[in-house]
């Protein structure tokens, strides 16, 4: 890789939109994890570069010179996520997309608004409700997040449990590909009179369609999805255009129950029967910890299950008195209208409990819905020694997407980076009863083939070869790839592999009973120099642990990493 | 490695781990939205703090100088996902700057001329007579006068002469309402918020005190403010006041509400004015005073109001607060000039607000951008709409 240049970089996207600082470097190199120390052994700490082009011309010369330059590039929205998939993991170029962030386009009769990726979805929301419009789908992330990045990393939102997760809504997509040709995915909705890239795209499109035709796939207009829920690997996302609904009346509710059997055979018959907007859970230990911030008014201790209906407002009446009698026949009380729109309105804050860590390591994984009591009761079990707050959305599937906040002290930095493992625990547990990892991005590489299903996980390989055969656009996400070995870890790898080196030369041609190795061990190799052939031995050893660190990939460096860890926790606990 | 030991002496050291990093305090934040780095914003701010007290940073000049681009406007705060009180974070980080030697130079004349002429513009007491020209006859006997309502101009609207019209509408309205009020006239001196800008956080209360002894001798109980600062200064560094002492503080809209609802004040028809109310961050967000300026105007007949997006506890900054105004001015203005951009949006031709920061980062962003519209606070355009006393004497008696 050669060294970013700041000046050249500043000629493309212009000079204010470049930074190399120390500080900025850092900051954009984070997203809403806090990673213990030793996270920062297999991936880099920070960028070397931070720009924020401003227009798609700008971003195609970005790429293109960070291409010829074999410079790593990684697109960033907001860094509202927490899966990793917008921070380093070899340096390089941080795209920061927020500065383009204009609504082009929106038509009522075709029920669709196309926007630059960088737009904030609460942006977004505030511009077509003013228009009497809403979006079927945001994340709960709304204020902050950007349109790109949760297209980019799919998703269950506001919303799912009625129309499903984020790609269902969105009908095309523009992006620039690693190579710096820009194309459009699906239908990209645009007036003609402002299109300035038109040509081009459509150029780019049929080069793009000849690629996907040698890979096995269908034409552009079919393959969205190889750029939504993908994490910025194969592309940057410019522009979406998505679906939108009449903003029609909302009706919020919230039941409490006390067991999470009983909420679960509530919210099954609540989405059967009232397809409601919204449908989340908040366990126990979330609502005591709520009630403690918000007030004692709350239900302690208590399970919760809000949503919201949208809908007409006769339907509207009888949903109403679906979800008071639901409620009622699986031993719930239904919530008054106050505490209801307070459950609301806490939708958009579900990091609120942050306040009794000060830290968090969350895991968040997709489960069957009627799986999901049993395995929060695991999850308790197996996290019994821990502060944690579970919560999660229901789906129009019978699925459920739960989150487990483990709360903690990242200042006890031992016993943090101990506890890092647990995140990736649950993951294991909830996998065991059919669950899935929620997403991706960096973290869960190592179930990227489960998560996308064996074919479309192949088919996103072949054309991570084709378009990015290098792996500089946002490498080692999803696909996986070797770590940027940090020097404590390289000097383990080598203390690691001198010390069983020295051991075996030194007692195992005597356990197997050859002593002509031993003699050998202990001679000198060479006259003048008076180093025994064992600690050449032992060199050789450090040097080959030094190498396998070195060349390790993510997935290796995590599956040795976390159950280490996790020996140590137990270790600890004692 | 740079001591921090200063948030635990101010109960903040937990503040920057707490923070959930979910951005939302960023995207609100004016600084970023005009220089467009999360280092300026408050989510940045914080990871730098972090990274300082774990030693992968320095406490220096340009830590502080980015502490002090920030116009305290509290919009941080009031949308932090982990309820940090963000505005007193940077007001104690600002204090350790000061410590540390490292103030901005316009900070530290802010703060010299605050101790020496007991003002922020190096003027004097003498000074604060001046806005009084041409009506001193009415107002002479009220200064020091023993008397229930008392109004505290502060050092904006009694130095600037631009400004010196908010004054004298506040005079207009109360003689009208036939108030009994006081004045402290060249014995007013800052009310000390700009002190806690300023990073002195230690000494505050001794200059609201110097205000307070005065407003007590003269048995006053209610104080009426054209500058929301003021009451939030008092306020929060004096929580006691109103137990100890039983006095109220106003806003300027909630003096004059309660004025039109005792039936004290009557108005004119105006020719068909439409306005936009602009909420100054700490009458919104600190004070909760949206309504009383709203209903003031919805008063005042042939007199409309349209909402600016965003409004109430969402509005944005006026760029001038917290010192931004004088540490960097441009910056302030580029701010003044995205709100002032929200103005001209919609229909009205005259922005009405109740501060006097807020007046002047407005007339100074319609210079810069060339934007006609007329900017006053409340009490101008109550002032002006009063029904003439014979007229109203007139209605009262075929009434
Ligand atoms: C309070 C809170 C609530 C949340 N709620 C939800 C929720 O309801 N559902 C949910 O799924 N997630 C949720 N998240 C996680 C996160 O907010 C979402 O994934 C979010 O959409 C990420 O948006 P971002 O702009 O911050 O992207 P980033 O975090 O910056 O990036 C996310 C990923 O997308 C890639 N990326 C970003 N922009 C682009 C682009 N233009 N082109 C290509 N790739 C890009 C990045 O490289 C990275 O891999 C929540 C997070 C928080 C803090
Ligand atoms: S107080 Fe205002 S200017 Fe300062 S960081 Fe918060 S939002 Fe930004
Ligand atoms: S809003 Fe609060 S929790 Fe969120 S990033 Fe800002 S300071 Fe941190």
């Amino acid at each position: 890789m050669r060294k970013v240049d700041e000046q050249h970089i500043g000629d493309i996207v212009g000079a204010d939109n470049v930074s190399i600082t120390h500080e900025t470097c850092m900051i954009y190199s984070k997203d809403v994890t806090s990673l213990p120390d030793i996270a920062y052994q297999i991936v880099s700490p920070k960028f070397d570069v931070v720009t924020q082009p401003v227009d798609v011309p700008s971003l195609q010369n970005l790429v293109g010179y960070a291409i010829d330059n074999n410079i790593p590039i990684v697109p960033r929205g907001n860094g509202t996520s927490g899966w990793g998939g917008s921070i380093p993991t070899r340096g390089g170029i941080c795209i920061g997309l927020s500065g383009m962030s204009r609504v082009l386009y929106f038509n009522e009769f075709e029920q669709a608004v196309t926007v630059e990726s960088g737009i904030t979805w609460r942006n977004l929301l505030e511009f077509l409700e003013r228009l009497g419009y809403t979006l079927p789908v945001y994340p709960s992330s709304a204020t902050a997040a950007t349109v790109g990045g949760f297209v980019a990393s799919g998703g269950l939102g506001i919303g799912s449990t009625r129309h499903g997760d984020i790609l269902k809504q969105v009908l095309g997509i523009e992006a620039v590909l690693p190579n710096g040709k820009v194309v459009r995915l699906g239908r990209v909705l645009l007036d003609p009179k402002t299109d300035d890239i038109k040509d081009e795209a459509s150029k780019a499109n049929k080069w793009l369609e000849m690629e996907l035709e040698a890979a096995g796939l269908g034409t552009p207009e079919k393959e969205t999805k190889l750029l939504t829920g993908t994490y910025g690997t194969l592309g940057i996302i410019t522009k979406v255009t998505l679906k939108t609904i009449p903003n029609l009346q909302l009706v919020p509710f919230a039941s409490s129950f006390d067991s999470m059997k009983d909420l679960v055979n509530a919210a099954a018959r609540m989405v059967n029967d009232t397809q409601p907007y919204f449908l989340r859970f908040l366990a126990d230990n979330y609502t005591s910890k709520l009630r403690a911030i918000a007030g004692n008014k709350l239900e302690h201790g208590k399970y919760v299950l809000m949503g919201a209906l949208l809908d007409t407002i006769y339907n509207n009446e009888d949903n109403i008195a679906a979800i008071q009698t639901i409620t009622e026949e699986e031993d719930g009380i239904r919530l008054d209208d106050k505490r209801a729109w307070f459950y609301w309105n806490e939708r958009l804050y579900p990091l609120r409990i942050k306040r009794y860590g000060p830290s968090l390591v969350p895991a968040e994984m997709l489960a069957p819905l009627d799986k999901l009591p049993e395995i929060l009761e695991k999850t308790k079990v197996e996290l019994r020694n821990s502060n944690v707050a579970i919560e999660g959305t229901m789906s129009n599937d019978n699925s459920s997407s739960f989150m487990v906040w483990i709360l903690d002290d990242e200042r006890r930095s031992f016993s943090f980076t101990v506890g890092w493992q647990r995140s990736f625990r649950i993951a294991a547990l909830a996998q065991r009863f059919g669950g899935l990892p929620y997403a991706v991005g960096l973290w869960n590489g190592r179930h990227a083939r489960e998560y996308y299903g064996d074919r479309v996980f192949n088919n996103l390989k072949i054309m991570k070869k084709r378009l990015d055969p290098r792996n500089l656009m946002n490498p080692v996400k999803v696909f996986g790839g070797r770590v940027t070995a940090g020097r404590a870890s390289k000097s383990l790898g080598f203390v690691a592999g001198f010390a069983i080196a020295f051991l075996m030369g030194l007692i195992g041609p005597e356990l197997i009973g050859w002593t002509w190795l031993a003699q050998i061990m202990s001679s000198n190799l060479v006259q003048f120099l008076p180093v025994p052939v064992l600690i050449w031995v032992a060199l050789l050893g450090g040097l080959l642990g030094f190498s396998i660190v070195y060349f390790m990939t993510i997935n290796q460096a995590l599956s040795v990493g976390i159950p280490v860890l996790r020996f140590l926790s137990k270790l600890m606990r004692r | 490695m740079t001591k921090m030991d200063f948030l635990e002496r101010y109960a903040q050291e937990n503040e920057p781990y707490v923070c959930a990093s979910c951005g939302n305090c960023t995207l609100v934040c004016p600084v970023f939205r005009s220089l467009k780095w999360e280092s300026y914003g408050p989510r940045g701010k914080l990871h730098i703090m972090k990274s300082i007290i774990e030693g992968d940073g320095e406490f220096g000049q340009d830590f502080a100088n980015k502490i002090f681009l920030c116009t305290l406007c509290e919009h941080c705060t009031s949308v932090c996902t982990t309820g940090i009180s963000l505005d007193r974070f940077w007001e104690v980080t600002r204090a350790e700057a000061r410590q540390r030697g490292l103030l901005p130079r316009p900070a530290q004349f802010v703060l010299d001329s605050l101790e020496s002429r007991g003002d922020i513009m190096w003027m004097g007491s003498a000074d604060r007579l001046l806005w009084m020209e041409g009506i001193e006859e009415i107002v002479t006997d009220r200064i020091l006068k023993h008397a229930d309502v008392a109004y505290f101009l502060g050092c904006n609207v009694s130095l600037k002469s631009q400004l010196h019209d908010v004054a004298r509408s506040m005079i207009k309205i109360m003689e009208y309402a036939g108030v009994d009020y006081t004045l402290l006239g060249e014995k007013e001196v800052c009310c000390g918020a700009p002190l806690g800008w300023a990073g002195k956080l230690e000494g505050i209360n001794e200059m609201a005190e110097r205000n307070l002894e005065l407003i007590r001798s003269l048995g006053v109980k209610t104080v009426v403010f054209s500058c929301p600062s003021c009451i939030q200064t008092w306020s929060e560094y004096k929580r006691h006041l109103k137990e100890e002492n039983d006095l109220e503080l106003l806003t300027a809209s909630q003096f004059i509400s309660r004025l039109i609802r005792e039936g004290r004040l009557k108005f004119e028809e105006q020719p068909m004015v439409t306005v936009t109310y602009h909420d100054p961050c700490i009458s919104a967000r600190v004070l909760k005073a949206t309504e009383e300026p709203r209903e003031v105007i919805e008063d005042i007949p042939g007199v409309y109001n349209v909402e600016m997006m965003p409004s109430r506890k969402s509005t944005r900054c006026c760029g001038a607060h917290g010192l931004l105004d004088v540490v960097d001015p441009v910056l302030s203005s580029r701010i003044a000039e995205m709100r002032l951009r929200d103005a001209t949006v919609t229909p009205a031709t005259r922005i009405i607000t109740e501060c006097p920061r807020c007046i002047l980062a407005f007339d100074l962003a319609k210079f810069t951008t060339g934007y006609d519209i007329t900017v006053q606070d409340i009490t101008q355009i109550v002032a002006e709409s009063l029904l003439p006393k014979k007229e109203e004497d007139k209605k009262s008696a075929e009434g």
